[in-house]
Formats: structure tokens, C-alpha cells, sequence
């Protein structure tokens, strides 16, 4: 079953050189018939075919700047692509940034609250999750207490309870999971794993190779915003790893000779 | 368009629950709580009565309720397009974690607003019942009219201001020097039959926000229902600052989220 299909997709940022410039700017601009487009364009991704099914545990890998995180976010829907189409057959849940969506002044609680309504939950279906969220993270009294004082891996803890708690056809994560402790991420790849059982996808992007060895079935190989490689995460992960360390090599002799 | 509306219905907990929170992190360790949004309009119209009364002999029993329903108006208006400006940098968090309806956010600002707008009118109800009985009632649900529109045209405005904002950073500084400027050019502290009486009579007559103050102030302060002329300038004013909104909305909701 596929959940979630993208079609020759690629994303272009047009980023303009100096920063924003105002109003005013603008106008005077406008006016005097100077209207010079000072713009930069970004190929962020290229030509990116991805199917995928209902099971599928992705990791992502590549050097930074390839446009991992960038796909992921092009995965669950907050940037369009620029071309190409992206299609979805499930609900998604997804956990980017982990300081990203907290109201800082509210309590843990409240804060539960605010997430699972955004992904569209009633308050009477939240309130049978609360328990469920609150216990899995762990967090005890913290829970009353206002975000702004958890610590990283307090806000790691909270936000992937609510993030997998709501069931989602699709979960995506983005280099989140290594900020807990030892303890709490065991518990995340049980639960990713039980989310799996569950006849669910996962998307993770992680520069920890053996994690993502241990937890995906498949994983895709980033670079330059396209798709180098596809396939079983050994495969992958090692032919990944011996490009990087053979450049790094023959960088160092260059640099050395 | 029906699909954007139920798609913000949908959503209704999570901005609901917003407001929620902005009004309580806001007034959390003041002692007073939300009583000190009512201070600044109650504030003005004590300290303006007791210098026009002497200036211009007002009369202070109607001048009072005349003034106070005025700024409270106006207030609404101006927290709509101020704070509108930052409404989708407030919200950023949530539109880079997931795709929503750009509108909730712009509505979540004015929802605050009109909490505040509300518990003064409340004020002002009170306030006038005590100085001239209850003549007012019959003209009252007029209301139902002129709020629901009142409330539609601050929505879209803060959306376009948040619109622009997120483009052009300075529209917040460039919108308050405007309103500031809009400010005196409005019957809000005089009568306008002060600038009808000096041939300025289009200044209020072509003017959406006169036109809503109309609305508000003959009901409740004068016990009669505005004229047929206010509510349609303040109705073609809303729907054009709608379409307005909406047609930024359609070009934003794709960008926006590569300008943040």
C-alpha cells in the first residue's frame, strides 16, 4: 500500500542577496523604475522520485547541505515542491526542529494540548491520549511546569511522545532522537518499531549510521539535492561510508602532498 | 474556498486554545489580570471629558459613553493591524512543523483583540444604562449586524498586514505612523458633525472607519439605529479589504513558509 508518492520532484529557494529590503524600498524603487531582481536561486532538490509503502522504515543519510532535512519537510507537506507532484494516501505526524512548536510559557500539558489539536484532535479525544503521552515521556511533575525551563532532552522526551502518540500513517523525524538519554532511546525504537507492527511508515534522518542501520529496512543516500542511492540500509550505509572516507582520504594526501 | 473554511473549522481547538493562552501568559502576574486592557480607553475618556467639558462645554453624560465606544472601536481596528503584523511570526513555529490554513493565525490576533473589545463594550453598556436608563434596548440588536462585520473586516486586515509584514518588515512602523495620521482625520474624539458642518463632509462620509463607528455608537449611545448609508460603506469596505486578504492568501499560502 502506498502512503505517500512523489513524482519527479524538485525545489528551487530564490533567495534574495542582500536580506529583506522594506517598504519603502520597495515603493522608491518601484517608482524610479529600478526594480533590479537581486536573487539568488538554490536547487534544493532535484528530480527526487520517492514511493513510499505502507512498512517502510526510510533513514536518510548525506553530507550536510544535501537536502536532507529539506526533503523531509517537502515530505510532510510545509514546502511545496516547485515542480513535480507530491501525492499523500495517510496522516502524518512529524517532529523537525525539537524546539519548534512549544508555546514556551505554557505548561507540559497545555502543550500536549496545542499539538494534538493541530493535528486536528477534539478535546475529548485528546484527553484519553494525555495520559498516555504524559506517562510515555516520562516527565512526571515537569509536565506542570512551562516549556521555556525543560531542558533538550526534557523537550526530545515530550515532543516524540506526542508526535507518535497520535498513531500517524506517517511519521517523520529529523535528527532528533539522539538528544534523549540512553533510556529514552531505547523506548523511541521500541515505539517506532511497534508503529511499524502497526503497518505505518517512517522517515528518519540521522547521522548516526548504526542507529539507522538498526532501526530502517531502507535507506536513501543524499546528495547535491538528488537521490544517489536507494536501497537495503547495509548496502547503503556502506557504500555511503566508503565514498566519504575515500574523498576524505584523498583530500587529506592532496592537502598533504 | 468552502474547503479552506472547514479546514479552519477543524482546526478550531488548536486556535482557540491560542487565544487562550496569549490572554492568560499576558495577564499571569498582573494582579488586576485582564481589567488593565480596559484601563488605557477608560483612562482617555476620563482625562479627554474633564479637558473638553471645560473647553467645548461638552456635555460629560453623553460625551463619556460617545468617547469611550469610540476608542474602544478604534482600538480593536488599530490592535488588529499592529499586532496583525506579527501574527504569522508568532505562529511561526507551527507553519514550519505543519501544513495549516494560513488564516487561523491572523484570526487568533483579532480573537485576542476582540476579547478585549468586548469586555469594553460591556463597560460601556453599563456605563450608559447608568446615565440614560434603558432607551438603548430597541436599537441594540442592530448590533448583531454591525460586530460580525466589524469583526470580519479586522480579520482581514490583520491578514494583510501579517501579509505584508512578512515581506516588508517595516509595515508595522509605516502602519502605526498611518494610523496615527487616520486617527485625527476620524470622528473619534469630536462628533462628526464637526467636519460635516466645515465641508468636510466626505472626510466621514467616504471613510469605512467612521462609517463603523456608526454602527457601534448610534445604537448604544444615541438609542438609534445607523443609517442605511453606514452600513453599506462599511460592508463594501470589508469586502474589499476580504478580497483584499484572500488574494494574498492564495499567493502566500505557497510562499510564505520560504520568507520566514
Amino acid at each position: 500500500m502506498t502512503l505517500l508518492e512523489l513524482e519527479n520532484v524538485g525545489l528551487v529557494f530564490s533567495v534574495r542577496c542582500q536580506g529583506r529590503i522594506s517598504l519603502k524600498e520597495y515603493v522608491i524603487r518601484g517608482l524610479l523604475g529600478r526594480a533590479k531582481r537581486n536573487r539568488m536561486e538554490v536547487r534544493a532538490l532535484e528530480d527526487i522520485n520517492l514511493r513510499l509503502c505502507a512498512g517502510d522504515r526510510l533513514g536518510i543519510i548525506g553530507p550536510n547541505g544535501a537536502g536532507k532535512s529539506t526533503l523531509l519537510k517537502l515530505l510532510a507537506g510545509v514546502y511545496p515542491p516547485t515542480c513535480g507532484q507530491r501525492r499523500v494516501y495517510g496522516r502524518i505526524s512529524s517532529l523537525f526542529d525539537i524546539t519548534l512548536g512549544f508555546e514556551p510559557d505554557a505548561t507540559g500539558w497545555e502543550n500536549i494540548a496545542f499539538r494534538s489539536y493541530l493535528q486536528g484532535e477534539t478535546p475529548r479525544t485528546v484527553r484519553q491520549r494525555m495520559a498516555a503521552i504524559a506517562e510515555f515521556s516520562e516527565l512526571g511533575e515537569f509536565l506542570n511546569m512551562p516549556v521555556r525551563y525543560y531542558s533538550t532532552g526534557m523537550t526530545v522526551r515530550l515532543g516524540f511522545s506526542i508526535a507518535t502518540a497520535i498513531e500517524p500513517d506517517i511519521l517523520i523525524i529529523d535528527e532528533v532522537l539522539a538528544a534523549g538519554d540512553l533510556a529514552f532511546q531505547a523506548k523511541a525504537r521500541q515505539r517506532i518499531q511497534s508503529l511499524i507492527s502497526a503497518a505505518n511508515a517512517v522517515v528518519l534522518v540521522s547521522h548516526d549510521l548504526a542507529s539507522l542501520q538498526a532501526l530502517c529496512n531502507r535507506a536513501l543516500w543524499m546528495e547535491h539535492g538528488r537521490i544517489r542511492a536507494d536501497g537495503p540500509p547495509k548496502q547503503v550505509i556502506d557504500a555511503y561510508v566508503q565514498h566519504t572516507t575515500s574523498s576524505a582520504a584523498s583530500g587529506a594526501s592532496r592537502q598533504a602532498a | 474556498m468552502t474547503t479552506y473554511l472547514s479546514d479552519i473549522w477543524r482546526l478550531r481547538y488548536f486556535w482557540l486554545s491560542l487565544v487562550r493562552n496569549d490572554l492568560r501568559s499576558r495577564y499571569r502576574r498582573s494582579v488586576i489580570g485582564i481589567g488593565w486592557s480596559l484601563l488605557h480607553p477608560v483612562a482617555m475618556t476620563a482625562v479627554l471629558c474633564t479637558v473638553f467639558s471645560q473647553l467645548f462645554r461638552a456635555d460629560v453624560y453623553s460625551y463619556a459613553p460617545f468617547l469611550l465606544a469610540g476608542l474602544l472601536t478604534w482600538n480593536f481596528i488599530t490592535s488588529a493591524a499592529v499586532q496583525g503584523c506579527q501574527c504569522f511570526f508568532l505562529g511561526e513555529t507551527y507553519i514550519k512543523q505543519c501544513p495549516t490554513p494560513l488564516a487561523i493565525y491572523p484570526l487568533r490576533t483579532v480573537l485576542g483583540a476582540a476579547v478585549h473589545f468586548c469586555l469594553g463594550l460591556s463597560v460601556l453598556l453599563v456605563m450608559v444604562w447608568l446615565f440614560h436608563g434603558f432607551s438603548n434596548l430597541p436599537a441594540l440588536p442592530s448590533l448583531l449586524v454591525a460586530l460580525p462585520l466589524l469583526f470580519v473586516f479586522a480579520w482581514a486586515v490583520a491578514t494583510c498586514a501579517g501579509l505584508v509584514n512578512v515581506m516588508f518588515q517595516d509595515t508595522q512602523h509605516l502602519t502605526e505612523v498611518g494610523l496615527q495620521i487616520v486617527f485625527y482625520l476620524t470622528p473619534i474624539i469630536y462628533p462628526p458633525e464637526m467636519l460635516r458642518m466645515r465641508r468636510l463632509a466626505w472626510l466621514v462620509d467616504f471613510n469605512p472607519i467612521a462609517a463603523m463607528l456608526d454602527m457601534l455608537r448610534l445604537p448604544i449611545c444615541e438609542a438609534r439605529i445607523a443609517p442605511l448609508e453606514s452600513f453599506a460603506v462599511a460592508a463594501a469596505a470589508t469586502t474589499a479589504v476580504v478580497v483584499c486578504a484572500a488574494a494574498l492568501l492564495a499567493r502566500a499560502q505557497q510562499r510564505l513558509i520560504f520568507y520566514l
